[in-house]
C-alpha cells in the first residue's frame, strides 16, 4: 500500500471524511427509526449536524487545574480513538502494507469507553460518578463476551489481521462469533436495554452530565464514530469478499445501515434493565455461548 | 412479539407528533394565552392571587395599577380566568405562539382606576329605636 492509498484510507474512506458524516447519519437513522417505531415523527435529517454546530458555538464552563485539563482531554482522546478505529476498517480491497489488526482495533474501540469512565469520575458530579461506575461494570460484563467472540473468530480463521479476515469467506464458527459481537453491541453503544450509564430519567446524562459546548459536541461525535466503528467491524466480518472497490464500499455501507436499523429495533422494543440483570445476562447467558465458540474454534484448530 | 407488531404498525402509521414549526389543530375548549381587557378590569388582583405559576403580576399605584402577564411562566391552567369576577380575562383557543427570546410575549397594561361614585347619603327614615328585646333563640337552635 503506497502512501497516497494509506492517506486516502485514513482521511477519506473509511476515514474521517466518510466517518464524520456517517456518524451523524447513523445517529439520525437511530433516532428517527426509534421515534417512528414509537409513533413520533423524529428529528429532521440534518438535526445531528445542527446539534453539533450549535454545541460548537457555545462556551465551555471554566475548568481549572489538572482535573479541568483532563476533563478537556477525555472527549478529544475518545474522538481520536474512535476515528482511528474507523480508519482501520479494511473496507477497500487490501493492497499490501499494514492493514491493522483486530487487537489494535479492539484497543481503539475500548478507549472511548475508558474515557467516559474517567470523565465521569473527574467531573466530581454524583450523576457522573454513578454513570461511570455503571459504565465500568457494564464494560467488564460485555467485554469478556466481546473479546472471546473476537478470539474465536481469529482462532477459527488462524489470523488476527483484519485485512486477512476480510478476504476470507465466513465459516459457521465465524458467524457464531459475529452473533456474539452483535449481542454486545447494544451495551457498547449504550442502547436499550443496556443504556444504564446514560439513563436520562435517572442520572441525566451520566458521565457527561457536567459537559457542555464543544466538549459535549466532541462526546456526541465520538458516540457517532463508535456507531460507525462497531457496526463497521461487524459489516467487515460479515461482508462477502468482493474484488471491486465500489462494490465492497457499497456492501459495507448497506450492512452498516442494516445493523443500525436492527439495533434501533432492539432499542425501541426493550426497556432498560437493572445493572444486576445486565451483569447476570452477560456473565451467565452470553459468556457460556462465547466460551463455547472459543472452545470449538480452538478444538478445530488443533484438529486441523 | 406483541411489541414487535406494535412497532411495525407504528412505523408505517401516521406519527402522533408534528415537526416544528407545525402547530396542532385544537378545539374551542383549548386553553391558550390569557387575554386581558383593561376596560373591564376593576383591579381587584384576584387573578394574581389565583396564579400559582406567578405569571401574573399586579402593582397598585396611586389612581392606577399595572397588570402584567408572562406567558413563559404560565401553565395555562385557567384559574385566573375562572376567578375574574369582572370577566376581564379570557383565554385564546389556539396554541401559544413560538417565541425565541425570554420575555418576548410578556404584556403589561397600566390602567387608571375607575372612580367609584358613592351613592348620595339618603335621608334616614325616622324609625324609633327598637326596645331592648332579650334574644330568644330560634326553636331549631334550642337543644
Amino acid at each position: 500500500m503506497n502512501l497516497i492509498t494509506a492517506l486516502a484510507r485514513l482521511l477519506i474512506f473509511p476515514g474521517l471524511v466518510f466517518a464524520v458524516p456517517a456518524a451523524w447519519f447513523f445517529l439520525w437513522v437511530e433516532r428517527k427509526a426509534v421515534a417512528r417505531m414509537q409513533g413520533r415523527i423524529g428529528p429532521p435529517f440534518m438535526q445531528p449536524f445542527f446539534d453539533f454546530v450549535k454545541l460548537m458555538g457555545k462556551s465551555t464552563p471554566p475548568r481549572n487545574g489538572i482535573g479541568g485539563l483532563l476533563m478537556r482531554a477525555w472527549p478529544l482522546i475518545a474522538v481520536s480513538s474512535a476515528a482511528g478505529a474507523v480508519g482501520l476498517l479494511p473496507v477497500l480491497p487490501a493492497s499490501g502494507g499494514f492493514q491493522g489488526d483486530l487487537i489494535l482495533l479492539l484497543a481503539l474501540l475500548e478507549l472511548p469507553s475508558m474515557c467516559i469512565i474517567a470523565a465521569g469520575f473527574s467531573s466530581g458530579s454524583i450523576f457522573g460518578e454513578i454513570g461511570s461506575a455503571r459504565e465500568a461494570v457494564l464494560s467488564v460484563s460485555y467485554n469478556i463476551v466481546f473479546l472471546l467472540a473476537i478470539v474465536s473468530i481469529a482462532a477459527s480463521q488462524h489470523t488476527f489481521s483484519l485485512a486477512a479476515l476480510a478476504q476470507q469467506s465466513a465459516s459457521p464458527l465465524r458467524w457464531l462469533g459475529i452473533l456474539a459481537i452483535l449481542v454486545c453491541l447494544p451495551a457498547k453503544l449504550h442502547l436499550n436495554p443496556f443504556s444504564l450509564p446514560n439513563a436520562e430519567q435517572e442520572i441525566y446524562s451520566g458521565p457527561i452530565t457536567e459537559y457542555a459546548g464543544p466538549e459535549l459536541a466532541m462526546w456526541e461525535l465520538s458516540h457517532g464514530l463508535e456507531w460507525v466503528a462497531a457496526t463497521g467491524l461487524v459489516a467487515t466480518l460479515a461482508a462477502p469478499v468482493l474484488a471491486t472497490w465500489w462494490a465492497a464500499a457499497l456492501v459495507f455501507v448497506a450492512l452498516c445501515f442494516g445493523l443500525v436499523l436492527l439495533l434501533s429495533v432492539v432499542a425501541a422494543a426493550t426497556a432498560r434493565l437493572q445493572i444486576d440483570t445486565t451483569v447476570r445476562f452477560y456473565w451467565q447467558c452470553t459468556l457460556i455461548f462465547a466460551v463455547l465458540a472459543v472452545a470449538s474454534a480452538l478444538f478445530m484448530r488443533f484438529r486441523a | 412479539m406483541r411489541i414487535l407488531s406494535m412497532l411495525w404498525s407504528n412505523l408505517w402509521g401516521r406519527p402522533r407528533t408534528l415537526l416544528f414549526p407545525k402547530r396542532p389543530v385544537v378545539t374551542e375548549r383549548f386553553r391558550g394565552l390569557v387575554r386581558f381587557d383593561p376596560a373591564l378590569c376593576s383591579g381587584c388582583a384576584i387573578c394574581k392571587m389565583r396564579c400559582t405559576a406567578k405569571a401574573i403580576e399586579f402593582k397598585a399605584g396611586k389612581g392606577e395599577f399595572t397588570w402584567s402577564y408572562e406567558p413563559g411562566q404560565c401553565t395555562f391552567c385557567g384559574r385566573c380566568v375562572e376567578g375574574c369576577k369582572d370577566h376581564a380575562l379570557s383565554q385564546d383557543s389556539e396554541c401559544p405562539p413560538i417565541y425565541t427570546a425570554i420575555g418576548e410575549l410578556k404584556t403589561a397594561y397600566t390602567v387608571a382606576r375607575k372612580t367609584t361614585v358613592k351613592p348620595a347619603a339618603a335621608p334616614q327614615p325616622a324609625v324609633a329605636a327598637p326596645a331592648a328585646v332579650p334574644a330568644i333563640p330560634a326553636s331549631g337552635e334550642t337543644e
